[in-house]
């Protein structure tokens, strides 16, 4: 043939760090399913030019305090197992979530104020409910996060989970958490690559294994700041193909709990005729964040409605087939 | 090798004749060399520059416009492979495909739900850009009356046959309308090529499978018979052979300035049959990876309209954030002795506030004041969120008339602003309040429990 | 090394070790091998042993082959005559020490002798390891020491040391000279969140007594932990540190190295030797240095002040009734003081002690007139603040003087002169940061509700407001806000603070004098500050947040482009915030000194701009000059057409010459690209001699904004006058004349312009 092509695949020296959640009775722990992300050495499903060794999962949402802010389409999906966390989760995983991403949310001071002995009751209910690997998110203040985590990483011991949120703030006692009872932990920043790195070496400074942390970049939601995540994220992951070693930690976006806050997804009143049906509205706002945060790297996605799990994966398999 | 200005400017007339649209020939040797012109801007380039220049100077993507001179729609152009390294340049077209084989009805309801489809977003109008017409195997006859039809109508069009004598058909029906050829391949390339020339309309050349040296050549071949406005369609319909396919047109024409493959791609995201809802999240990948124009089967309001907001974000300018109108915003239903905050016009910013406020569950009147689209500090550091800007948007929104008292909140990270803001307003109390948009619920809650 | 000090120790070290292997054989003898040995509740094992050795001992009869181990260390004690650094010889004797202490435990524990009986000892709340420990569960008031600390209350205190919110623990060995110095000693402690352990006595009596006498609550819950009555008992805390480095820095047994560096940098710990050093107690300190613990004694003994094994000091000596100090009280404070500087423990201070409310929220609060009690400056007064850096034995911790009269006998409104004189030491304190340092004054002060504050050195002037004052806000407070700000924002290079705040007419103007000849000297300083006398620049990425290839190089003579940062403002910040926006670039080999190109500020570029920039010049525009973020005060482009260069600043809204206006120029060179001809800059580069000296300086400047001549009109005659022009200013074009180029040539012509004869910039 006359004209030639040029070769335009990248080669990169970096690889993302493997990070494995959950631990199975070999490891100490109870569960009967772990999940390992990262280990990239290519841009997010660009088969051709890397090793993609383990595929995207997805997290499911669980809260210990039934949600009260949450959309109607929400609630209705899910029915009475949102009173109870323990069968959220089993309905999580019959619904084909890889992952129970626990909150303890009923320890805000605001909304139940409740405390490390609840805390550990709930993780060690959830634990029992599904066989799954756990992230656990605390209530997002400061000083609750610091009391439930610590708590919940003690009761955890040995089932290998994700304390969240790890941020500049509170690092120190939730990373001690973490060493101290053999826990990963994500760690949180505000959409700023150069943030992520800081947070990450200080991290690493602890002494926490790298194989222990995983990166929240922050996620904007579809229509709010998602180029932001998208840019951010897309930067992250080309520093760490290229060489830095400070952002090659796996990537989890919180997709679920930004898209449903978001006034498209959350409600039908009082809206233009132009936007369309709302459950399809709904289950898109959180289904194409969810495509977009896949394709600058996302590693766990976090999200909410049962059929948004399996739309998502859909789109995992796809783009795990290889070229 | 990309040229800098300078090295530019020291080829050109520097004459300042401004007749490329810039003041002097510096500014157009900077705008060349970040190649956001073309060097044809210039009339008094000569030849031996241009030869030299062209390669270094001409936009890596070609521009290609579809539609009638005027309101056409532009793709292409694209400088980069990463959205933060520059931004993306032109929004890909969203297409809605009719088949011939619909009944006259059917056909001219989609069309008009197309046609008609408009909505506003942060002060921009989005819709999508035209239909495509796919022939099928319709007689001529048939598919130029659909053309006709769709040609009376705002939209812009792909006419979709391989037949070449159905396409001239369909290309006389479309008038002045400057449609986009499809498709263009290996068995029909002279005829269509031909009939592009013909009509002065831009073509897609059909690869398969995602072979892209093929497709390179039919490039070639099509440009060595005269034809420049080309668009590239790769062959592939799913979901991991089309990113790849995309992502290595991006990165020949970007990285390699291999003009065989410098041309926007189009997509189909229908053709993986799975029903709207994954229809539409491939076509977000489009969106977000590299598609110039793409075609969906399916007309669903909501799934259209996830994907122009996808398409408006991913299309923002890195370095120009969207902003949201200045002015006064109901959070709820707001009445006199609801709170007032104030915030500036970033549209993050006003996102995260409005959101916050919103999920408060408390009713408040959010004033956003003109700050050129920064966020709060950075507003505040350039002295476009200060006391003055602040007094005039509660001046200029005649805001309290609304209200049954005169207490307005500041963000927490300008607090240093409230003794000048008391002074600029005076009778007014000066409220700070939380440094993040995350704090607002809590500080609600407290504003409300200390009245 | 002190020979004195090596021969006790290792003297003491083969009395002990001598002393575990007959316990130990006797307890085979006597109980069998196979007998169970354990602390309670620990799942370490014997933890000195396990970090040492690797051993995971379970049995009496492992215990012989640690006495071994132990005696292997051991070297006989070295003649008087000798002079030979004994270090390795001492710690490997400090080792020793440490296993026979733990061994000798451990025997104890399977006799059931452990925790030790202490009559009348309660302990406050839930001791895992003894349960029963409590006199009152016996109902005979007779009570035990806690002995090991068990594994549930090592995370809880472990979590707390490690993310920083116990800054440390002090081991405390023996007796205080006194009842009233233990507890102050130990009060000391608990108020700065120490954590306190117990253990030793001279000649019978122990600190666990004298507290017991005074009524001090001890255990877990008051974070005082009594482990024993002998010295062997000091184990206990050093098993505490050994498991801290298995539980958090996920350490193995055996790796002793790992585990010892882990304790020198990560925890804080201390020993405190109360009363006459035997040589026992120097054996256990030598094992303590190991950790890189130091030892203070109150009693003279030899001190080992060189750094080494721990961070500064090894052993240091503060004879208690030589301590300056009115009661025992007082010498405690300062003993304690002294500790703490000794292991580099920081004080976390978060609250600011004053009577009315702080916050930043309060930083733009104004005391107007009428609400005026007080002001100190303005027009009607004399106000200054000075902060300087001191040796630290010349700054007393926390110490707030007021010098002079209060304002209470002044009316309402009135004025008086104050000199606020902070001084600071600090290990990582440097000249240099003085003025980085006071300017925080203006923003520390602005915190506190009714308190305003403008300006900065000897214009300051701070306002109260009558609220402020009826809450009983006073001169002195500003001292306590200053203290603990100063702590809090910068901790990192600042150990010890006090302030000083002078009303006194007399003491207000000397202070001033010297004052004002500091500024003086730093002026100068900063003038004789050049790139060349400096080995390091620093970075910015503070931008690339929407810039994401955009690197700062701020050098003495080239601040950010932003104007926020100079050099020094880069240095300070990396000292407080290592990991942070700011790193030192080193100069490396100068490539090319006209350009002002250095191997290191390339490499640095090349990899903090992710491999789009590859060579960066400080002091040309034309060639490879710096990215540009999108905060620059000012963009510089050159005019072809007048052979010259425009300055425009970002106040400046008019067209220009280069026929676009600032902000589209901004769009142009903006985001972190680097584009030949243009470049962003700080508006005070322009008065640097290396303002684009590579191609001839302030003479190529054809046209500048008027906002910077007039704001800038001094500094830049001098500028002009230095450049060997003085009338270059008013040959310089602004937007009152130009804004075209074609208006522009005649101008310069007119006025004869030095750039029209220059070399051409192209």
């Amino acid at each position: 043939m006359p004209v030639a092509l040029p070769e335009v695949k990248e080669t990169w020296s970096g690889k993302i760090v493997e990070v494995t959640l959950g631990a199975g009775p070999d490891k100490g722990g109870t569960r009967g399913r772990t999940v390992t992300v990262g280990g990239e050495t290519a841009l997010p499903f660009l088969h051709f030019e890397g090793q993609i060794p383990n595929r995207p999962v997805i997290a499911a949402e669980v809260s210990d305090r039934a949600p009260e802010d949450w959309s109607s389409l929400l609630t209705e999906a899910w029915g009475g197992v949102l009173e109870d966390p323990a069968s959220w989760a089993a309905r999580a995983e019959e619904l084909g979530a890889e992952v129970i991403a626990l909150s303890l949310d009923s320890a805000h001071p605001e909304r139940g104020d409740t405390g490390a002995k609840e805390a550990r009751a709930t993780v060690r209910k959830v634990l029992e409910a599904t066989s799954l690997p756990l992230i656990i998110y605390g209530p997002g203040q400061i000083d609750k996060d610091n009391e439930v985590l610590v708590a919940a990483a003690e009761e955890a011991k040995g089932e290998r989970v994700a304390l969240g949120n790890c941020e500049e703030k509170n690092y120190r006692t939730i990373v001690a958490a973490a060493l101290a009872n053999d826990q990963a932990v994500i760690a949180k920043t505000p959409i700023d690559v150069n943030l992520a790195k800081q947070l990450n070496v200080l991290i690493g400074d602890m002494g926490l294994a790298r194989d222990r942390i995983i990166m929240d970049p922050t996620t904007g939601a579809l229509g709010y700041g998602i180029e932001y995540t998208y840019s951010v994220m897309e930067r992250v992951r080309l520093a760490a193909l290229t060489g830095d070693a400070a952002l090659q930690e796996p990537l989890l976006v919180t997709a679920g709990y930004e898209a449903w806050r978001a006034k498209e997804a959350r409600t039908s009143e009082g809206v233009p005729a132009q936007w369309g049906d709302w459950n399809q509205r709904g289950l898109l706002w959180e289904a194409n964040t969810s495509v977009t945060l896949l394709g600058t790297g996302a590693d766990i996605l976090v999200l909410r409605h049962p059929e948004t799990i399996s739309l998502v994966k859909y789109a995992v398999d796809e783009l795990m087939k290889g070229v | 090798m990309a040229l800098t200005g300078i090295a530019i400017y020291k080829m050109l007339a520097q004459t300042n004749c401004k007749e490329c649209g810039y003041p002097t020939c510096l500014a157009f040797a900077m705008k060349l060399a970040a190649r956001q012109v073309e060097l044809s801007a210039c009339p008094y380039v000569s030849e031996e520059v241009k030869a030299q220049l062209d390669s270094a100077a001409a936009p890596p993507v070609r521009l290609v416009s579809v539609g009638p001179e005027g309101h056409s729609l532009e793709v292409g152009n694209e400088t980069v492979v990463y959205r933060h390294e520059k931004t993306f340049v032109h929004q890909p077209g969203v297409f809605f495909r009719l088949r011939a084989d619909l009944d006259d009805q059917a056909f001219a309801e989609r069309l008009d739900a197309v046609a008609d489809y408009h909505i506003e977003r942060v002060g921009q109008t989005l819709g999508p850009d035209g239909v495509a017409i796919e022939a099928d195997s319709a007689p001529a006859d048939r598919f130029a009356s659909l053309v006709g039809k769709a040609a009376g109508k705002d939209v812009a069009l792909i006419l979709m046959a391989s037949d070449p004598a159905v396409m001239e058909a369909g290309l006389k029906a479309a008038g002045a309308s400057r449609p986009l050829i499809y498709p263009a391949d290996a068995a029909n390339q002279e005829a269509m090529v031909a009939l592009a020339k013909t009509y002065k309309a831009p073509l897609v050349l059909r690869g398969a499978d995602g072979d892209l040296e093929a497709l390179a050549n039919l490039a070639d071949e099509a440009v060595k018979q005269g034809l420049e406005d080309l668009v590239l369609d790769p062959g592939t319909r799913g979901w991991a052979d089309s990113l790849s396919a995309l992502t290595r047109l991006r990165r020949a024409a970007i990285k390699k300035n291999f003009r065989p493959l410098g041309y926007p791609a189009i997509a189909f995201a229908g053709e993986a049959g799975d029903g709207p809802e994954k229809e539409a999240m491939l076509a977000s990948q489009f969106i977000d990876r590299y598609a110039g124009f793409i075609v969906l089967d399916n007309f669903e309001p909501a799934a259209l309209y996830s994907l122009l907001t996808l398409r408006q974000n991913i299309y923002t300018d890195p370095q120009k954030p969207i902003q949201v109108t200045p002015g006064l915003y109901e959070i709820g239903e707001p009445k006199a002795e609801s709170p007032v905050l104030v915030t500036t016009n970033f549209s993050l910013t006003y996102f995260s506030v409005a959101g916050e406020v919103e999920g408060a569950g408390r009713p408040a009147w959010l004033l956003v004041s003109d700050s050129e689209g920064m966020s709060v500090l950075t507003a505040w550091a350039a002295g476009k969120f200060d006391a003055e800007a602040i007094g005039k948007a509660v001046k200029n929104t005649g805001i309290a008339d609304k209200i049954s008292h005169k207490k307005i909140v500041i963000p927490g990270a300008v607090a240093t602003i409230s003794g000048e803001l008391e002074e600029e307003l005076s009778g007014w109390e000066i409220l700070v309040g939380p440094r993040e948009a995350i704090g607002i619920p809590s500080y609600l809650r407290y504003l409300a429990s200390n009245n | 090394m002190s020979r004195y000090i090596a021969r006790a120790a290792i003297r003491g070290a083969n009395m002990i070790v001598g002393e575990a292997e007959q316990m130990v054989t006797s307890a085979v003898e006597d109980l069998g091998a196979d007998t169970p040995v354990a602390f309670t509740n620990t799942a370490y094992y014997l933890p000195v042993i396990l970090g040492f050795t690797g051993k995971e001992v379970t049995t009496l009869g492992q215990l012989p082959e640690v006495v071994d181990h132990a005696k292997k260390l051991l070297v006989d004690a070295p003649a008087k005559s000798l002079w030979l650094p004994y270090l390795g010889e001492t710690l490997d004797a400090g080792a020793a020490t440490l296993l026979a202490f733990e061994a000798m435990e451990g025997v104890r524990f399977a006799r059931g002798q452990q925790p030790e009986p202490i009559q009348g000892l309660n302990l406050t709340g839930t001791s895992f390891t003894s349960p029963d420990s409590n006199g009152g569960a016996r109902g005979d008031g007779g009570g035990f020491a806690n002995g090991p600390i068990d594994d549930i209350q090592l995370r809880a205190w472990g979590i707390q040391l490690v993310d920083g919110r116990m800054p440390g623990f002090a081991a405390i060995v023996g007796a205080a000279r006194s009842n009233e110095a233990a507890v102050s000693i130990v009060r000391e402690l608990q108020k700065r969140n120490i954590l306190v352990f117990l253990s030793g006595n001279v000649n019978g009596r122990s600190i666990i007594h004298q507290l017991m006498e005074e009524g001090v609550e001890m255990g877990y819950d008051t974070y005082i932990v009594p482990f024993g009555t002998d010295t062997i008992s000091a184990i206990y805390a050093l098993g505490f540190a050994t498991r801290s480095a298995l539980t958090f820095g996920g350490m193995t047994g055996g790796a002793v190295r790992d585990i010892l560096l882990y304790n020198k940098y990560r925890v804080f710990a201390f020993v405190l030797a109360l009363g006459e050093v035997d040589d026992l107690k120097y054996a256990a300190a030598a094992g303590a240095i190991n950790y890189g613990f130091p030892v203070i004694a109150d009693t003279l003994i030899p001190q080992i002040l060189p750094t080494g094994v721990t961070t500064y000091e090894h052993v240091v000596s503060m004879p208690f009734d030589d301590i300056e100090g009115a009661t025992d009280a007082e010498k405690a404070r300062r003993m304690i003081q002294r500790c703490m500087e000794v292991r580099g423990v920081k004080v976390k201070i978060t609250d600011v002690p004053i009577p009315v409310p702080y916050g930043s929220a309060f930083e733009g609060e104004r005391v107007r007139k009428a609400d005026l009690r007080v002001e100190f400056g303005g027009s009607k007064a004399h106000a200054f603040e000075y902060l300087r850096m001191v040796d630290t034995d010349q700054v007393e911790d926390g110490r707030i003087t007021v010098v002079g009269p209060d304002f209470a006998d002044l009316p309402e409104g009135g004025a008086m002169n104050l000199g606020i004189v902070i001084e600071v030491a600090g290990r990582k304190m440097q000249e240099d940061f003085e003025p980085v340092l006071e300017r925080q004054v203006h923003y520390f002060v602005n915190g506190a509700s009714g308190i305003q504050h403008v300006g900065q050195r000897d214009i300051t002037w701070v306002r109260f407001s009558k609220g402020a004052v009826d809450k009983g806000f006073s001169i002195k407070n500003i001292g306590d806000i200053l203290y603990a700000r100063y702590h809090g924002e910068f901790g990192a290079i600042v150990d010890k603070v006090q302030v000083t705040l002078y009303t006194d007419p007399a003491e207000f103007e000397k202070w001033l004098g010297r004052a004002r000849d500091a500024y003086q000297q730093r002026n100068v300083r900063l003038a004789d500050m050049v790139d060349e006398s400096v080995e390091e620049f620093y970075s910015c990425t503070l931008c690339q947040s929407f810039a994401p290839n955009h690197v700062c190089v701020v050098s003495p003579e080239r601040l950010g482009l932003c104007g926020a940062y100079n050099w020094l403002d880069c240095k300070a910040s990396y000292q407080i915030n290592p990991t942070g926006p700011n790193q030192p670039i080193p100069k490396g080999i100068p490539l090319d000194k006209d350009l002002g190109i250095w191997q290191g500020s390339n490499a640095f570029a090349y990899q903090n701009t992710h491999q789009t920039v590859e060579r960066v010049s400080l002091y040309s525009i034309m060639q490879d000059p710096m990215t540009a973020c999108g905060c620059f005060e000012c963009i510089a482009i050159i005019i072809p057409e007048a052979n010259g260069v425009m300055v425009v600043s970002r106040e400046d809204p008019s067209m220009t010459p280069a026929g676009m206006t600032f902000s589209t120029l901004a769009g142009v060179c903006g985001g972190g690209i680097q584009t030949p001809g243009m470049m962003g800059m700080g508006k005070y580069y322009l008065l640097s001699k290396k303002f684009i000296s590579a191609e001839g300086g302030l003479k190529r400047v054809v046209w500048m904004s008027s906002f910077l001549k007039d704001t800038m009109a001094e500094d830049l005659k001098a500028v002009c006058e230095r450049e060997g022009d003085p009338e270059l200013l008013d040959k310089i074009a602004d937007e009152r004349y130009v804004t075209t180029v074609d208006e522009l040539l005649p101008f310069l012509e007119e006025h004869g312009h030095p750039a029209l004869a220059m070399e051409s910039i192209l």
